[in-house]
């Protein structure tokens, strides 16, 4: 199970690690309760500051993604406890589809890069 | 065979013989990669004719300066006739030899940057992070700790029984000995906590060739630590046959188990050789590439720091490593070594 962390990525680094395994988590490649390194470790491999990969666990945390458990690491939670309200889940799908239909693209072609995308991010998933 | 002729035989014969590999070994270590390649820097074309010749001549000498100590040491040792010294002498520039290497061989790839094929000293723009959990328990051999952890307790055990037995028990002949083995023993445990800990960064490019070379390296040095342990707990284990043998049988005991240990130091030196040409193999097959530096620790003190916030041990700056002393390990070295000066000092101590 890997995660890539690019340079030239204008995201910032704690936020690439989260969004990387928010994506695993998605693809059903991080299961639920599959246990995820320490911050220490991933911290010293990546060579970053321990509040680097602190603050994306934190994140994760806070969108139920993840629960900390003291002693014994981070492991990935049940999705049933990640459910958030719709709203809130589709507010960054509107602002992205303004993006898109602000850049001039056409609905159909919003449609297909939607499909793909998505496609993309529920590669190797069974839901 | 005497003591005395036993321990020279080791010195003379079995360390003689891993520095004269050893030597070799480090000899080889720049061009292993080819003559395009210093350690790990791809060089450009003609640079061992020119400014190359001399890194690599100093870095050749430098290899060599441990001897500068042992030798008068060694003479020394012999001269004065206490040759059981050997065995400290032995622990120390094994010590030495390791830290000589690893500044030697990144000030002489420090120079060697200035030469370094362009194209290839950008640091990678991608890097894969392994999101599997390194803990101790799992590069833990369930066999080998039981092993381990029965032999120590039940040493002990009969140890403490004896000690509590004998009319006018003597501590530091009965427990000195195998206190100072279950603190090398403790000292193996700190050392293999810091390999498994030790960090993996890794390109994109190459990815699967350099996790495999780093999980091979780390699963090699981590059995050597094992085997290490389990000859400990064996002379642990022996200890107590020594001490209950009638005392015209004392010294021969003691004289087995000295040529026991020499034979399996033996056997490990040669599985090690072969296990280190394994792991040289599999790293081969990496190509080596510059990590980005997201730190950007210029501000490093040099050769050591604090920095609480930075989770690795060693930390590059602008004038090289530094060894971090907030780290957990560094904490554990130094108390561990502060212990050990203890020990020898209460052993001395008391009668």
């Amino acid at each position: 199970m890997f995660l890539t962390v690019n340079t030239n990525d204008q995201r910032s680094i704690y936020q690439q690690i989260a969004d990387g395994i928010k994506e695993l988590i998605a693809r059903g490649e991080l299961a639920e309760g599959t246990p995820l390194p320490p911050v220490r470790q991933l911290a010293a491999d990546l060579g970053v500051n321990l509040n680097t990969i602190a603050i994306a666990y934190r994140e994760l945390q806070k969108e139920g993604l993840i629960t900390v458990k003291h002693g014994s690491g981070s492991v990935v939670a049940s999705r049933t406890s990640a459910e958030r309200e719709q709203g809130e889940l589709l507010r960054p799908l509107r602002t992205a589809l303004t993006e898109l239909v602000l850049a001039g693209f056409s609905s159909g072609k919003i449609l297909d890069i939607v499909a793909h995308e998505l496609g993309t991010v529920t590669k190797g998933s069974n839901k | 065979m005497s003591i005395n002729e036993l321990v020279i035989f080791n010195y003379v014969v079995l360390w003689g013989g891993a520095r004269i590999r050893g030597c070799i070994r480090r000899w080889r270590q720049p061009l292993r990669r080819g003559p395009e390649w210093f350690f790990n820097v791809h060089v450009q074309p003609g640079f061992y004719s020119g400014e190359g010749k001399k890194i690599l001549h100093s870095y050749w000498i430098r290899m060599f300066l441990p001897f500068a100590v042992e030798v008068p040491a060694a003479v020394a040792i012999f001269v004065s006739g206490q040759y059981l010294n050997l065995a400290w002498l032995i622990l120390g520039i094994a010590v030495l030899v390791h830290v000589n290497h690893l500044f030697s061989v990144d000030y002489a790839e420090r120079q060697a940057r200035r030469f370094a094929a362009p194209e290839d000293e950008q640091p990678v723009s991608s890097m894969v992070l392994s999101l599997q959990p390194r803990r101790l328990r799992d590069y833990s051999n369930r066999t080998v700790e039981r092993f381990v952890i029965f032999a120590s307790i039940a040493a002990i055990g009969w140890l403490a029984r004896f000690y509590f037995r004998t009319p006018a028990p003597n501590f530091r002949l009965i427990f000195g000995g195998p206190m100072v083995l279950l603190y090398y023993q403790l000292g193996f445990l700190i050392i293999k906590m810091g390999i498994v800990s030790w960090r993996t960064p890794v390109p994109q490019a190459q990815a699967e060739e350099h996790l495999r070379a780093r999980e091979e390296a780390r699963k090699f040095y981590l059995k050597v630590c094992d085997w290490n342990r389990v000859m400990i707990a064996g002379a642990l284990a022996f200890c107590p046959f020594i001490l209950s043998a009638p005392t015209a049988l004392q010294t021969r005991l003691i004289t087995y188990d000295f040529i026991a240990l020499i034979g399996v130091t033996a056997i490990m030196t040669v599985w090690g050789e072969v296990g280190r040409n394994k792991v040289l193999k599999s790293s081969l097959r990496a190509r080596p590439m510059r990590m980005p530096d997201f730190l950007h620790a210029d501000n490093s003190s040099w050769p050591l720091c604090y920095q609480p916030a930075t989770p690795m041990l060693v930390i590059r700056g602008a004038r090289g490593y530094s060894l971090n002393l907030a780290n957990r390990l560094a904490l554990l070295g130094t108390a561990y070594l502060a212990g050990l000066i203890t020990l020898f000092a209460i052993l001395r101590a008391i009668h």
